[in-house]
Formats: C-alpha cells, structure tokens, sequence
C-alpha cells in the first residue's frame, strides 16, 4: 500500500457521497466564519471605539459562546447521518479484510479532509465577509468605521483551534461506533431501526399540559420583573412540551385518525396517515427542532428589530427632555429634606448657565418630589421598613407630589383639600378610590392625574410607580413622622430642552456637570445630569449590539434548520425510494403517488411552523412586558416587527420547502436512474 | 379461451447513446388459458424477469404485443397502466413486498382504498380470504411482527382480494423455508382449483412441479414446455428435473 491509499480512499468517500456531505461541509465553513467574524468584531478597532465597547464586546463574546456550543451539538447530529450511511461502505472494507485499525485511518484522513475544507473555506468567508459585518454593526450602532480591510491571526488561529476541537471530538465517537459493531451490524446498519412507533399517549397529554402551563405563565404575567424570572422557565418547558409532543403527541394523533375508518380509508388519506405515524417517532425531535429553532428566530429577530427601531421611543421615555438634572439631598449632611427655596438656587444656576451658551429651555418639567417604596395592594401603602420587608414584585414606588408643581406643569388649576389626592399609576394601572398609608392616614382619591412627572426614572423601573399629588407636600410629609423616619426620599427634578441640537446639547451638559456640582453641594444637594444626545449614542450602541447578534445567531439557526429538513428529506427520500416502488407495483398511479408525499411533505413541514407560530403567539405578551425592562412600551414596533419576520421567515421556509422536497422526489421517483 | 397471450415479445436494452445492446427476450411466445396455473423457469439472466414485468405492464416490449382478455396491453396509457393492474392482476413477491408502515390488514386493504372502496367492502371482502388463508388471528399485527410463511400468506391475500383475472408470482417461495414453501405451494393449488389464474416465475423445481403446467425459457426463447397431465406432484418433479439438466447440460436447441 502506498503512502497515498488512505487519503485517497477517504477522498473517494467524500465525493461518492457528495450529496450528504456537501451540505455538512457547508455548515462546518458557515459556522466557522460566524464564529471568526464573530471573534474578529471582538477585537477590532472600529468597534472599540464605539461608545459602550465594553458591554458589546461582552454581548458579542456571549455570542461566540452560543455558537461554539451550538456548533458542537449541531456537527454531531449531521455528522450522525453521514456516518449512518457511510457505516454500510465501512462494513464492506472490514469483510474485504481492512482491520479496524485500517477503518480508523480512513476515517483519521476524513475527517481530516473534511475539517480542512470547511476550515479553509470557513475561514476565507470569515476574512472576506469580516468587514462587512464590522460596517454593519458600526452603523447600527451609528458610529465609524473605515474601509480598509483588516486580518486578525489572533482568531483565525483560535477559529481554528475551536473547530479543530470539535472535529477532534466527532472523529472520536465515529471512532468509537466502529470500533465497537461488527462488520455485519456495519453492512446492515442502515435498516436498523425500522420498528413502527407505539406512541405514549400519557406522555403526549403530559406534553400537551407542560405546554398549556407554559402558555398560561406566558399570557398570564402582569409585571416585566416576574417576566423576567418566569421567562426561562416558561423557554425550557416550551422546549421540552414542544419535544414530547412531536415525539409522542403526533404518534397519538396519527392513531387517533386510523382509528377514524371512514377518514383513514380513503386513498389521499390512507398511505399518508401510515407513515406519517411511522415516521413521527424517529423524526419527531427533528421536526421538535426545527420548531425550536424557528422559534428562536422569530423571537430574536423580532425583539432585537422592535429594540433597535424603537431606539428613539425609548430613548424619548427614559429621557423626556433634551437636558435632565435630579437633585438629592447630600447624605451626611443632615438636612433630608429638599426645600423649594433649595431647588429654586439650584434652578437659578441651571438657567444661568444655559442662558450664557445660548439655550432656550423649553418644555420644561420643574417638581420636587418625596420618594417611598412599599407595599401596595388595593388601597393600602403600607411602607417599606426593616419590619415589614416588601417583596420586590409586589412593591411599589409611590411618588408623592405638591400640587402646585402639578398646575404649574400641566396648565390645570386643581384645588385639594388636606385629605384629598390625584394619582396616577404607571402603566396604566388603575387607581384606587381611596389611599391608605400605613393605616395611619386616609386621602380621598379626587381623580387620576395627568401623567405630568414621566420622567426617566419612573421608566427605568421595573416595578410600578404611583404618583400622588398632595395639597402641601411640606406639610404632608411633615405630618407623618413615622412616614419619614422610615425612607422618604426627596428629590427635584428639572428638564428642558434647549433648542440647541446635538452638539450644543453635549456642550451644555458639559458646563453643568463641571460647574453645577460645587453649587450644589454648597447647598447640601448632590445633583445629577443626564443629556439624551449623549445616552442616544450608548443606546444605539447597545441596542445595535442586540440587533447584530440578533441577526448573526438568526443566520446560525435558519443554517440548521434548513440542514436538518434536508437531511430529513433526503434520508426519507432513501428510505422510501423502495417503499414508493412496491405501491407502483400494487396499482397506484404516479399521480396517487405524488399526491400522497405532497401531502405528507406539506404536513411534515409546515407543522413544526404553525406550532412555531403558536409559541411566539402566546410568547408575544411576555416579550412585550420584558422589552419594557428596556424601555419600549411603543407594542406597535414589536407587533410590527414580529409580523415582518415571520413573513420573511415563511418566504425562505417555503423556499427551502421547495427544493428539498425536488430532491426528495428525485429520489423516490427514480428520476436520476432514468 | 386464453386470457393471456404473449406473442412474439421481444426486449433490447440498448444503453443511452445506442452504443450495447443486450437482447433480454428475443420470441417469446405462448399463451394462459383461463383456470389454468402455469409456471415459467429458467436460470438467472435467461429473462424471466423482464418478461413478468412486461406481462404486468411495468414494462414494454421492443416488438410483439400482450394481450390480456384480448385487450392489447400496449394501448393502455401510462397514465391508466396503474389503474389497470390494480383490477386485473394480483401480484406475490420474493421479498413479500409488504409496506412496513401498514399492519397485515391495511397492506391486504391497499389496492381496494386506490379503487376507493368503502371500509364495509373492503371488510366484507377480506374476512372470507383471511379465513382461508389461516391468517384472521394476526391482521392486526406489523410485517415485521410475523414470520416469513405469514408475510407471503398476507402478500397472497392483497393478491386476491381484488379478484383479479391473473395473478403474477415472481419467485414466490425464494424468501420462505422448506414447511412454509409446502404451505405455500399447497394454497396456490388450492386457489387455482377454485378457478383462480395463476402464472408464477421460478427457478424452484419443487415451485414449478405444483402446477399445471410449465414453461422453459432459455437465451430469450420459450425452449420447451411440461404438462403434467395425471403425473403425481413427485413423477412431475422428477420430469421437470431431467428437463432442466438436459437444458443446462446443453441439449440440442428445438
């Protein structure tokens, strides 16, 4: 034997089963140059000088990791149905008188090959399309980039460290399945496995009732925290329910229409039925991944589109003015009261300032403010102290206001008596009739009030805000000893837009921050200024950063799904390529025929779809409360978006559907012998 | 009358570009009568194949013309040629043919669902078939669930249970042991003295001495035929033997 025998016989493999490993190849390189560009964004100049580089960069590493992983378990299972066919030519090798330790070369100089081919073409995607993406995310994140074009040894080198990994690790399980059959379970290998399924009708009802539970917390959660902390959860058991189902839920199903004599026989219904139900089974977690997998990239596509188109609307409910100050009473200083007089010196400054760099302020939202977090349930506040802890889900912050900031802002001239209130819950919660304060104080709840103090931390909140507007806020508070012993917090808040544009917006934030804070602390504030023009850019930066990951891992899992249904097809279309020959041979038409895989096709397909679309129906609520942890409460963007990706989705699908099922046919029929 | 007849049937392969030619069936001729079970032997390449899947119009001849009931099958379009087996031929395999995917019964009841029968029907025609083919215990049960002998029964039955004018066997008991062959073998006879037509392929010399008759082809030809006239199942084994050493030991051609 030569020294050229195995690399050719392992090159001989890989072409003479051209139409299961091209595909796999493809993956192998697409994964790679994912994971390079991916790697390279990491690193590279143009995107560290982006504001908020840091959180990217960490964003964008998470990233790397997803599809590391997903990579691994992804090549596995492909490379499972390569080596299931291929199992049948090794067989024959080990009869002809190739030892084990010869198969094991072959298979060394395969995998070899093969991870020399995707490494290359992989990386050499990654080098030429690494710009492109790095344009991409920069404008997204509407910074700058230049156009030349850049090469980092340092990933390619770990690109391929990771991948070399991972073939290392697909050649030692191919390694093991044939050290450890015979030759004959080698030959015969590929009809192993052909029992029809019993399905499990218990576990399909504990499926379908894993589902409806996750479906119930999905629609039935009110507040964005608990969405949070119940949203994983909610995720896995869909997962799981959406695995059991297709599995055991479907085989049920098929049975439930057998048992349907005057459906199941009829000639369109009959051979479809059969082996849909057949099938179910063994293909029931590929079709439960495909769904996943489609899920995941509607959810992702569209959240991270409603986030980075919805930028400006959150970015306007997080910060309502052009220039934002709050000021505090200093800690340690004693006083924790803000007065008016305080705030009024404070105001003078601002305004000072402003003035001398040519703003005119507009817009502008002017009150004080005493801050208390507790319990709040039908009409009682019960405050928040080291007996009584408040539950963070159930708390409350409620904003306590004086009127006089209230008319002065919203143009109303409202009277109140002493043991009279307007409120105004965050959100759109409703408000109670009656406020009781640690049972200690009734106020009559006159009407609810204009939502006048929106202002960015009632937006950033992740728990309620009630506003409530009291005759003499002074007088309120003092009157509650108890009420201030425990938290109340005093605040000023004062905005305005100024007319200036971007840059004279940054200029004066500036000003204010470098010359504002001696004033105040002179006054025993401390003040803190935010300018939206400044944060829009963090926001595009982060918001960009979601929509290219979003966008990169979407590409990673439409590669897979459309990977297994082409696998799928084609592993069916060989299975049933004799099946089909026998009913020609009974008597059905080519037209029966062709008919009856449509229809099975058509099912085995667009089901794992229309359950994809069912979980991102009932998931629509609990994404919609998540995206408001990040400011987005404009729901149109997010129903906007939704729709377009699942448009676009069903167009590829179909796509896909198209071609694959051409293949399939192609096999069934005999087209290519004829 | 003849219910089938094959004359002059001739089959070339002839590869894509015209290049080799290979002549499967050079002239066969010869004809079924109706009732009658008819065997056709030869060795391996000597074209029974292709000759049973012109018969069933799997197939067309280069030259001759089959008629069934005195219909020319090469009028039968393409299109129709599937409809047309369903109602005239049953057929019994070698490797039994069962889908996998359906239980005994559903595999018996396909070609009446493609004639679109209603399930009374078809139930109504398929319980006093099973009944004498012994298989009414296990129509429920999966291909892979019974033994070989059972399978052939049940491809017998999906054979019959159309009451089709002919029914085609290709080698029928080659997958089956030496009792279910028996088996076999003896429910055919059975068949047939109840009027059923039956042409069967085989190279079994034990197949071929259970019916009536049987046909020799060689090299594409019909070389020889045996009647069995009153011979015992034995004196007509022993005569089809001899017949086929003389064939293989190169007797003179006709």
């Amino acid at each position: 034997m030569s020294l050229g025998f195995y690399p050719k016989l392992a090159m001989d493999g890989i072409r003479k089963n051209r139409r299961m490993y091209v595909p796999y190849l493809l993956t192998c390189a697409g994964m790679a140059a994912m994971f390079y560009i991916l790697e390279f964004l990491c690193g590279s100049p143009a995107m560290q000088s982006l504001p908020g580089a840091v959180s990217l960069g960490i964003m964008l590493r998470l990233g790397t990791g997803v599809i590391a992983v997903f990579a691994c378990i992804f090549l596995f299972y492909t490379n499972s149905f390569l080596m299931r066919r291929r199992k049948k030519e090794f067989g024959l090798y080990n009869i002809l008188g190739m030892s084990k330790r010869n198969l094991a070369r072959v298979l060394f100089w395969e995998t070899l090959i093969s991870a020399a081919l995707s490494l290359i073409v992989g990386l050499a995607a990654g080098v030429a399309f690494s710009k492109l993406a790095e344009l991409v995310l920069v404008r997204l994140a509407l910074g700058d980039a230049g156009y030349s074009l850049s090469v980092s040894p340092a990933s390619l080198v770990f690109t391929a460290a990771v991948f070399g990994a991972i073939f290392l690790l697909i050649l030692l399980n191919s390694l093991r399945q044939v050290h450890f059959s015979g030759a004959l379970a080698l030959l015969q290998s590929e009809q192993a496995g052909e029992r029809p399924p019993k399905g499990n009708a218990l576990l399909g009802l504990a499926g379908l009732a894993l589902l409806g539970g996750a479906y119930y917390i999905a629609v039935s959660i009110e507040d964005p925290l608990s969405a949070l902390t119940w949203f994983f959860l909610a995720v896995l058991m869909v997962i799981v329910a959406t695995y059991i189902i297709m599995i055991s839920g479907s085989v049920v199903f098929c049975r439930f229409l057998q048992s349907r004599r005057s459906y199941y026989y009829k000639p369109n219904h009959f051979v479809s039925t059969a082996s849909m139900r057949f099938r179910m089974k063994r293909n029931g977690a590929g079709l439960a991944s495909i769904c996943v997998l489609a899920t995941m990239v509607l959810v992702m596509l569209s959240s991270t589109t409603s986030l980075y188109f919805g930028t400006e609307s959150a970015l306007l409910e997080r910060y309502p003015r052009g220039i934002n100050v709050t000021a505090r009473p200093r800690e340690g200083t004693g006083a924790d009261v803000l007065r008016a007089e305080t705030a009024a010196q404070v105001r003078g400054k601002i305004l000072e300032i402003a003035e001398s760099l040519g703003a005119e302020p507009a817009n502008i939202l002017d009150y004080r403010a005493a801050t208390v977090y507790a319990q709040f349930d039908g009409g009682d506040i019960v405050t928040f102290s080291e007996e009584n802890s408040v539950s963070f889900t159930a708390g409350c912050v409620v904003v306590f206001t004086a009127l006089d900031d209230y008319n002065a802002m919203t143009g109303e001239s409202e009277t109140l008596g002493p043991d009279e209130a307007l409120a105004y819950m965050s959100r759109g919660g409703s408000v109670p009739a009656e406020l009781r304060i640690n049972g200690e104080r009734t106020l009559r709840v006159k009407r609810e009030a204009a939502d006048f103090a929106k202002d960015g931390d009632s937006a950033a909140s992740i728990i309620p805000t009630m506003t409530v507007v009291v005759a003499d806020l002074d007088g309120f508070v003092e009157s509650f000893p108890l009420f201030r012993s425990y938290v109340g917090v005093w605040s000023w808040h004062y905005g305005f837009d100024t007319g200036l544009g971007a840059a004279g917006d940054r200029e004066l934030f500036s000003a204010l921050v470098s010359s504002l804070r001696e004033d105040a602390e002179a006054v025993g504030i401390s003040v803190s200024t935010s300018c939206r023009s400044i944060n829009r850019a963090d926001l595009y930066a982060l918001y960009g950063g979601f929509l290219f990951l979003g966008i990169t891992l979407s590409v990673v899992f439409v590669f897979a799904a459309v990977l297994i249904i082409y696998y799928k097809q084609i592993s069916e279309g060989y299975e049933d390529e004799k099946r089909f020959g026998i009913m020609r041979k009974v008597g059905m038409t080519k037209r029966e025929i062709r008919r009856s895989i449509n229809s099975q096709l058509l099912t085995v397909f667009f089901l794992p779809l229309a359950l994809a679309v069912c979980h991102l129906a009932f998931a629509f609520p609990m994404i919609k409360k998540l995206l408001m942890l990040f400011n987005l409460t404009n729901s149109g963007i997010f129903l906007a978006t939704t729709g377009i990706s699942l448009a676009v989705f069903a167009v590829f699908y179909t796509l896909v559907y198209k071609i694959t099922s051409n293949a399939y046919y192609n096999i069934v029929s005999g087209a290519k012998r004829e | 009358m003849s219910i089938l007849e094959a004359a002059g049937l001739q089959k070339i392969y002839s590869s894509r570009f015209g290049g080799s030619r290979v002549e499967a069936l050079r002239s066969v001729t010869f004809s079924v009568e109706e009732g009658e079970y008819v065997a056709i032997m030869g060795e391996s390449g000597s074209g029974k194949t292709t000759l049973l899947n012109i018969l069933a119009a799997l197939d067309r001849p280069t030259g001759g013309c089959v008629l069934l009931d005195g219909r020319d099958l090469s009028t039968v379009k393409e299109s129709q040629a599937a409809a047309f087996r369903r109602s005239n031929l049953g057929f019994v395999f070698q490797e039994f043919n069962l889908l996998d995917t359906f239980s005994l019964e559903d595999n018996i009841y396909l070609p009446l669902v493609l004639a679109g029968k209603s399930h009374r029907e078809m139930q109504g025609l398929l319980m006093p078939i099973a009944a004498r083919l012994g298989i009414v215990e296990i129509l429920k049960k999966y291909p892979y669930e019974v033994s070989g002998g059972q399978k052939q029964r049940a491809a017998v039955a999906r054979a019959m249970i159309t009451s089709p004018r002919l029914i085609l066997a290709d080698e029928p008991t080659g997958a089956l042991d030496s009792r279910s062959t028996d088996e076999l073998l003896r429910l055919f006879t059975e068949v047939n003295r109840l009027g059923q037509t039956i042409l069967m392929v085989t190279h079994s010399v034990k197949a071929a001495s259970s019916a009536g008759r049987v046909l020799f082809i060689r090299d594409g030809e019909v070389f020889h035929q045996l009647y069995r006239g009153i011979d015992t199942d034995e004196q007509f084994y022993q005569k089809i033997s001899d017949t086929l050493t003389l064939l293989a030991t190169g007797g003179g051609k006709q």
